[in-house]
């Protein structure tokens, strides 16, 4: 090996000893050469960190070697011989085996080495491990499919609020096609685009969102309300590149919350019966503890009714209230003078002894509102108001 | 007789006036002077306020009202408010507005009823 | 008078104040609240549209529809430059009164509405708003 010099201080290589020092650097490459027959004749350090084989062992071995069991019973090795003198050059991926018997899926290249003159004098074979890249991209094809399986729909919105990437579930819900929906705004899909924009830059000055609830607008027209979990993503360098975005779609739960505030109305309005006991006297049992809303509720029912049916008396039994609260009693007297102006009067019965207490303790005056014990004994109250007497039937007629 | 859209009826010796439904501050101010001028003039025993129709009461009505309400007591009239609206009550107690002592009646029938009694009753003690 | 959504006008007499109760009434009902919040709004922004003519003499009311979640709002607000309040507190307590009036329009104001706001000094005027809220269905 003679290293001549160019006249400047590069050093210029043979051709030979160029092949030698490039094969001899290269360790992601097998590169090695066969005689005709298949047996190895040169190897190289890629192909012993590929194959777990040290030159000392391999050269002069038969190349199928490498093969699987399977691949050799199906003269594998022979038929690639025969195919890379026929072709020129052959390439393949397949699976190929270890020294310590594990396998790898490999991308292998052989051609046919002649002489000037033709005379094939052996091959040369590059192969390349490509069990990293596989799994590599048996990963991702995995991640994807996830992706685009997922029933929420899915979005990366890049620090300038531009939609990057969206699911097939992301197409559906806002009905239009992921060409259409990539590079453009991810606010103009909602009705208040400001909150939108609100959230995502939220995630990226805090990191993540949680249950952000927004308006997604269809092409159709309609509305879905959604609640959005999100977080920033980032390369492997730790740099963050976007939000991820997962939108949940709360239209039913939404449906059913109205239905519960619904039947709560319904229960209100069925625990509150405003019932005509006589012409001129309207009843009305409180059962339960009086909150300030069912309280209002309660007296507005009250007054509209003792105007709808002309009742100068209402009876207000509050046996079933089991406390009271300083809000509650000021609603209930607010309800009695309510009533007063209207022309109507109040009696208010079953009051507890615990009612009772509080309301003394609480300093309300009730010296103005008459009582009774009992819902039976309000109604002759009411009867003696309206002038009226109860008179049993003589036994003749 | 009827100054705009206030009306004041005399019926035997009592005075039914009726509000107008949402009145200004003039308004309301010229009810008292004609509501007062009435009573003068018929020597009535008796004063109906309709509310019926009225829509809002405010703390300038209510004051009013209150007064007009004294002012005739003083001239030996007996008022009863009536007909006032669920909503107008509602509003008008949340509002802190108390209007006195005064009557009350659920429409002009039983204001009519319950100045009869109340005047009768009056009368029977003197 | 009334846009969709808004509107303003000024009070500099006594006539404004029915002319107020009526926009105010014409804003309530068309945003859909029932008949006794429609009331209870009227009388609200008549006490405080009479607080401007009483103590101000001039001044401006501003109305507007809010939107939120679970539904919308009508939200009043009463500007004046008058002589300010001095003791916001005390204005607050039911049947304090510093002119001819009840002393019934702050406190009462507060306990017809659901929100209240009140800005004021003495010598730079008051700014009062008020919200109702109307739940979805």
């Amino acid at each position: 090996m003679t290293i001549q010099t160019d006249g400047s201080a590069n050093i210029v290589l043979g051709a030979e000893q160029s092949f030698r020092l490039l094969v001899e650097n290269v360790t992601d490459y097998a590169i090695i050469m066969l005689d005709p027959s298949g047996r190895i004749a040169s190897w190289n350090p890629g192909a012993e960190k590929i194959t777990g084989y040290r030159q000392d062992e391999i050269l002069g071995q038969y190349f199928a070697r490498f093969y699987t069991p399977e691949s050799v019973n199906n003269g594998d090795p022979e038929q690639e011989l025969k195919q890379a003198v026929e072709q020129g050059r052959f390439e393949y991926e397949g699976w190929r085996m270890r020294k310590d018997g594990s396998r790898f899926c490999a991308n292998i290249v052989m051609s046919p080495l002649r002489d000037p003159q033709g005379t094939l004098i052996g091959f040369v074979k590059i192969t390349r491990d490509l069990t990293d890249k596989k799994t590599d991209k048996k990963k991702a094809d995995y991640a994807r499919s996830l992706i685009e399986a997922s029933l929420d729909p899915l979005v990366t919105i890049a620090p300038d609020g531009k939609i990057t990437d969206v699911n097939a579930a992301t197409e559906a819900a806002t009905g239009r096609s992921r060409q259409a929906l990539i590079g453009t705004d991810f606010c103009e899909y909602f009705t208040d685009p400001e909150k939108a924009r609100n959230g995502y830059q939220q995630v990226f000055r805090e990191g993540q969102v949680r249950d952000y609830p927004l308006e997604l607008r269809r092409r159709d027209g309609g509305t879905t309300p959604v609640l959005y979990n999100a977080s920033v993503y980032r390369d492997e360098n730790g740099q963050v590149v976007g939000v991820f975005a997962a939108a949940r779609d709360i239209t039913e739960r939404k449906r059913a919350e109205e239905r519960i505030r619904q039947q709560g109305r319904e229960i209100l309005e069925l625990s509150t019966p405003v019932m005509q006991v006589w012409q001129g006297v309207v009843a009305v049992p409180l059962i339960g503890t009086l909150d300030s809303q069912r309280t209002q509720q309660f007296m507005e029912r009250l007054l509209e009714r003792i105007v709808e049916t002309n009742s100068p008396v209402a009876l207000v039994d509050i046996m079933g209230v089991p406390t009271i609260d300083t809000q509650t009693a000021q609603h209930l007297i607010e309800t009695i003078t309510a009533v007063r102006l209207l022309g109507a009067q109040v009696v208010l019965t079953g009051v507890r002894p615990a009612i009772a207490q509080t309301l003394v303790h609480l300093g309300i005056d009730l010296s103005g509102i008459t009582t009774r014990s009992s819902l039976a004994a309000g109604l002759s109250v009411a009867l003696d108001l309206l002038n009226l007497q109860v008179v049993k039937k003589s036994a003749h007629r | 007789m009827a100054y705009g859209n206030i009306s004041v009826i005399k019926v035997r010796d009592i005075l039914l006036v009726t509000v107008p439904p949402d009145p200004d501050d003039l308004t309301v101010t010229e009810l008292q002077e004609q509501v007062l001028q009435a009573m003068a003039v018929h020597e009535a025993k008796g004063l109906i306020f309709n509310l019926s129709t009225v829509d809002t009461i405010d703390s300038f009505f209510a004051r009013t009202v209150t007064e007009t309400v004294k002012m005739a007591a003083l001239m030996g009239g007996l008022t009863v408010l009536a007909g006032m609206r669920a909503s107008v009550a509602i509003t008008t107690t949340q509002l802190g507005l108390s209007l006195g002592s005064t009557l009350t009646a659920l429409d002009v029938d039983r204001a009519m009823d319950l100045l009869g009694t109340a005047l009768r009753r009056e009368e029977s003690s003197a | 008078m009334n846009e969709p959504g808004g509107g303003e006008m000024r009070i500099s007499t006594e006539n404004d104040i029915v002319m107020a109760r009526k926009s105010v009434r014409e804003a309530a009902v068309a945003l859909g609240f029932g008949v006794t919040d429609v009331t209870r709004i009227v009388t609200a922004a008549s006490e405080l549209t009479r607080n401007i003519y009483v103590y101000a003499g001039s001044g401006v009311m501003r109305w507007r529809s809010i939107v939120f979640e679970n539904g919308i709002g009508l939200e009043l607000t009463f500007a004046d430059q008058g002589p300010g309040i001095a003791d916001v507190e005390r204005a607050m307590e039911p049947g304090y009164s510093t002119g001819k009036g009840l002393g019934m329009g702050l406190p009462g104001a507060k306990r017809l509405m659901d929100e209240m706001e009140l800005h004021s000094e003495p010598g730079q005027g008051t700014t009062v708003c008020i919200r109702k809220w109307l739940l979805r269905r």
